[in-house]
């Protein structure tokens, strides 16, 4: 393996070495304003290689398989002015059994993935012809090869697979976009729930209902709690909490939540988006609890950072990215968290998330797609509105969480996991 | 190279095909509070072939350069599973050029060792600047790009892209308030742009430390004037796009909102994008389809008069090519994107614009801009109430939004100070093609009515 020659190459001059490599292949088919628009067959070659040298680190990489030369080359320059390594690369662990790769993706070729998104898009077009329909569909095959100077060897094959459709309306000078898709690692999906469930956020839309500005209860759907989920991610990245730059940094085992939040980081879900059983830095993946009824149990930290902090790894790579997001359901039914709300929002899709001070908190986002709900009942969608609030207090002001749970992944998902409806208490609603 | 593209191209079985390969080798330096964070180099080699057949198109992308006859043949057969209907290309004369990259300093040659000690020095600027700095982020990062581009049509062009900037962000904290503030530089021309910035990241640290004590702005309807920096995020990103032809050649809809003749604002606007600017972050001498760039108006003294081309949109539309086509790298095809977009600079002197406003928001800098078709968001890095026609007290949080249109219309004043936001890490997105470098530019202007998200 490639892998290997890079370590014992390096080793010559390196007391410590890992080189992870990638090698992908991807079909991908893209339909734009009702027509079938391009399709894509894309090879990738990627090789990262990290050197410890005199207690010092230094990183390259390449995209060339016959350059392993220069690349474990520029990896020892980097070492000499490196910073210096808080950690020991890891020694060969025991791995868990993952379901990742779904040899049925192998034989799926380009005419069969046109047919799958031009079915989508004619039941969009069916809903309504007005709507300019797109789909597209992804295919990739990937194996990821890890090696240590300490001997730890992984590989991993790899298949995933990403459906979506959605559209835009135009109405005079209103547009709206919709849509919804899939993304996990098998092949078996349902496109006609797909193309339903983005017809069912056109036909939410179909009113448009005046707003009034001030406090009110707002449900997050799946996809829209990223307005939450994002600033808790950025608040238990190990990086953050070592800076001292999040605001959670000490409130390990305390109340942060509502005691009816759990959250779970899961890479073991068969199939699931961000499922696999290494990082990119040898470690053992594990489930980690981030949230246990409301209280702070874990955060997240790659081998440097754990060096520094004294504390373990957590299996998210170098860049602490979360895995498969798992939320426990709550014991209402969404249909009745809508019906118990005399007036209040329904929140999807959000413009200018991230904006401004995410780690603390803070958040003032545009609603892209957003619902009124009055009296019990969805009424339409709401135009230039802005929401804000604090999303740790949001967190704490949990009023219900609903029974039924959603995957959140594929084309245009901000992050992957099984999330329910949640409702929060009150939130400020500044409308136009 | 030459001989081996065009020898690759005979492949093509198609009506069109090119073929972009690329070799980058790029360096970067990152601190985060104290500690040196990543230091390290990378290169990436790779290529894209294209390919049209009856108005579909066929991509390949690939790092590995061994078989390039079998990638032309992969995307010509892609390509006919596409398409099926007449193609439209618009015609341009073929290009024969090589573009060499001019640098001041090269920052190919300055040892990694000293690169890491500029960053080094920036870093402990703002670390030491006071108390409450929690922590600090500075990135340098340079790239040099060949590129080398060929087409059935018997283009041939041979590019250098450098490209060298720096980011200098500083968080301060007091309690539970933690605020930032940052100051970039950079440009495509040499080393010499990030050097001496020590000034900035101080400024970058000391504006962290002023936005603790700062109360958040109360959210309502106020007239604000943006500062040329968010001009320029607010055309690029809330207008530009609008102007991207690919959202408007198939869509009856969209080419009713932006039919050319139509009055968008004041006499006075202006809104251009010109890829020819010398010295600009998003210049080229020619797009990613060999198009020469030039400058292209959008906006003439208020009237809607023109947009953004690639050849397939510009002959769909009937109209001339624009030079807008261009590619993030070689894993995405070219599509239509700005260069250097800017509103063009009036007569107003900033004292005039402001001295009349009784109540009204002074929003400065952005971080960060979203906009989908006619609405858009973008919060600004900080900004100052305007009370009885004086720069007040200094405010946090300060988010605008709108619809495009409206606030468009809603200018009545600009300003005649134009200015360009310096180079820094990042550049404009567009369908997973991020980041491209894209220059934006504005004066001051005064915007009626304008809605200021925040607390109530």
């Amino acid at each position: 393996m490639i892998v290997q020659q890079i370590v014992q190459k390096a080793l010559q001059k390196a007391q410590a070495v890992q080189a992870v490599m990638l090698t992908q292949e991807t079909s991908a088919v893209d339909f734009e304003n009702d027509r079938l628009k391009s399709a894509e067959s894309s090879q990738r070659t990627q090789i990262d290689v990290k050197v410890i040298v005199d207690g010092k680190v230094g990183t390259s990489s390449t995209t060339d398989p016959q350059d392993l030369e220069g690349v474990v080359n520029r990896a020892l320059e980097a070492a000499e002015f490196g910073s210096p390594a808080h950690f020991e690369l890891p020694d060969a662990q025991a791995l868990e059994p993952v379901k990742i790769f779904d040899p049925s993706l192998l034989p799926l070729e380009k005419p069969e993935m046109i047919r799958m998104g031009q079915q989508m898009m004619d039941m969009v077009k069916t809903y309504n012809p007005e709507i300019l329909a797109g789909a597209s569909i992804n295919k990739t095959v990937y194996k990821v090869e890890y090696a240590n100077s300490r001997g730890a060897e992984y590989s991993a094959d790899h298949t995933e697979f990403n459906v979506g459709t959605g559209g835009q309306l135009v109405r005079g000078t209103d547009i709206l976009f919709a849509g919804h898709g899939v993304g996990q690692k098998k092949r078996a999906v349902d496109t006609e729930e797909i193309a339903a469930q983005a017809i069912e956020y056109f036909r939410m839309a179909e009113q448009i209902a005046p707003i009034e500005s001030g406090e009110m209860p707002v449900i997050f759907t799946p996809r829209g709690l990223i307005a939450l989920l994002l600033s808790l991610g950025l608040a238990v990245d190990g990086k953050s909490v070592y800076l001292g730059a999040s605001p959670l940094r000490d409130k390990l085992g305390q109340q942060i939540a509502s005691p009816s939040l759990t959250i779970l980081d899961d890479p073991f879900i068969e199939y699931g988006p961000r499922t696999s059983a290494f990082d990119n830095e040898g470690v053992a993946r594990k489930i980690t609890p981030l949230i246990e009824n409301g209280v702070l149990r874990n955060f997240i930290y790659d081998l440097d950072t754990a060096g520094r902090a004294g504390v373990k790894p957590t299996g998210h790579g170098s860049t602490r990215n979360l895995t498969n997001l798992v939320i426990n359901p709550g014991n209402i039914p969404y249909e009745t968290m809508i019906r118990n709300t005399s007036k209040g929002l329904l929140v999807h899709e959000f413009l200018g998330l991230g904006q401004g001070n995410p780690i603390n908190g803070e958040f003032s986002v545009n609603l892209f797609l957003g619902y009124k709900i009055d009296n019990g009942k969805l009424v339409g969608r709401v135009k230039d509105v802005m929401l804000a609030g604090n999303a740790f207090e949001a967190l704490k002001d949990i009023t219900a969480i609903s029974k039924e749970r959603e995957w959140v992944s594929g084309p245009w998902a901000w992050f992957a996991g099984l999330i329910p409806y949640i409702q929060v208490g009150k939130l400020s609603v500044t409308a136009k | 190279m030459r001989d081996r593209l065009t020898e690759a191209l005979k492949m093509q079985d198609v009506e069109y095909a090119d073929i972009r390969l690329e070799d980058k080798t790029n360096t970067w330096v990152n601190f985060r509070g104290p500690d040196l964070d990543m230091i390290g180099s990378a290169r990436t080699v790779g290529g894209i072939v294209r390919a049209l057949y009856k108005g579909g198109w066929g991509y390949a992308t690939f790092n590995d350069l061994v078989d390039l006859p079998k990638r032309v043949r992969e995307a010509c057969e892609t390509a006919k599973l596409v398409g099926t209907e007449n193609s439209y290309f618009a015609p341009t004369e073929p290009v024969v050029d090589v573009v060499s990259a001019k640098l001041v300093k090269d920052f190919r040659q300055v040892p990694l060792a000293e690169k890491k000690a500029l960053a080094e020095e920036y870093n402990q600027v703002i670390l030491g600047h006071h108390k409450s700095i929690q922590t600090s982020s500075v990135r340098y990062a340079d790239s040099f790009k060949q590129i080398w581009f060929a087409s059935s049509e018997g283009t041939y062009i041979e590019e250098e892209v450098p490209d060298v900037n720096l980011m200098t962000a500083a968080t301060a904290r007091e309690g539970d308030i933690v605020q930032n503030g940052y100051q970039t530089c950079g440009g495509p021309d040499g080393y010499q742009n990030v050097e001496g910035f020590y000034e900035k990241a101080r400024s970058a640290a000391q504006k962290a430390v002023e936005l603790l004590a700062a109360p958040p702005v109360t959210g309502g309807k106020y007239t604000v004037i943006t500062d040329p920096l968010l001009t320029g995020v607010f055309t690029h990103e809330a207008f530009g796009h609008l102007s991207e032809s690919d959202f408007i050649y198939q869509n009856p809809r969209m080419q009713e909102i932006m039919q050319l003749g139509k009055r968008f604002g004041v006499q006075g606007l202006n809104i251009i994008d010109d890829g020819s600017l010398p010295g600009g972050l998003g210049t080229h001498q020619y797009d990613y389809e060999g198009v020469p760039t030039r400058k292209n108006y959008l906006i003439k003294d208020g009237i809607l008069v023109g947009r953004l081309h690639s050849r397939e949109t510009a002959a769909k539309m009937g109209e001339t090519v624009t030079g807008n086509s261009r590619a993030v790298h070689f894993q995405h095809p070219p599509i239509v994107r700005m260069t250097n977009t800017y509103l063009d600079q009036g007569k107003a002197a900033f004292e005039d614009m402001i001295k009349d406003i009784k109540l009204g928001v002074y929003a400065i800098k952005a971080f960060g801009g979203e906009t989908a078709m006619e609405m858009f968001t973008f919060s600004a890095a900080y900004g100052y109430m305007i009370r009885n026609g004086e720069v007040a007290e200094l405010v946090r949080d300060v988010v605008l939004t709108g619809n495009v249109f409206e606030t468009l219309k809603n200018i009545d004043q600009i300003g005649n100070d134009l200015a360009w936001e310096p180079s820094g890490p990042g550049g404009c997105g567009k369908n997973d093609q991020q980041p491209l470098r894209v220059g934006l530019g504005g004066p001051h202007i005064r915007i009626q009515n304008c809605v200021v998200g925040g607390s109530q």
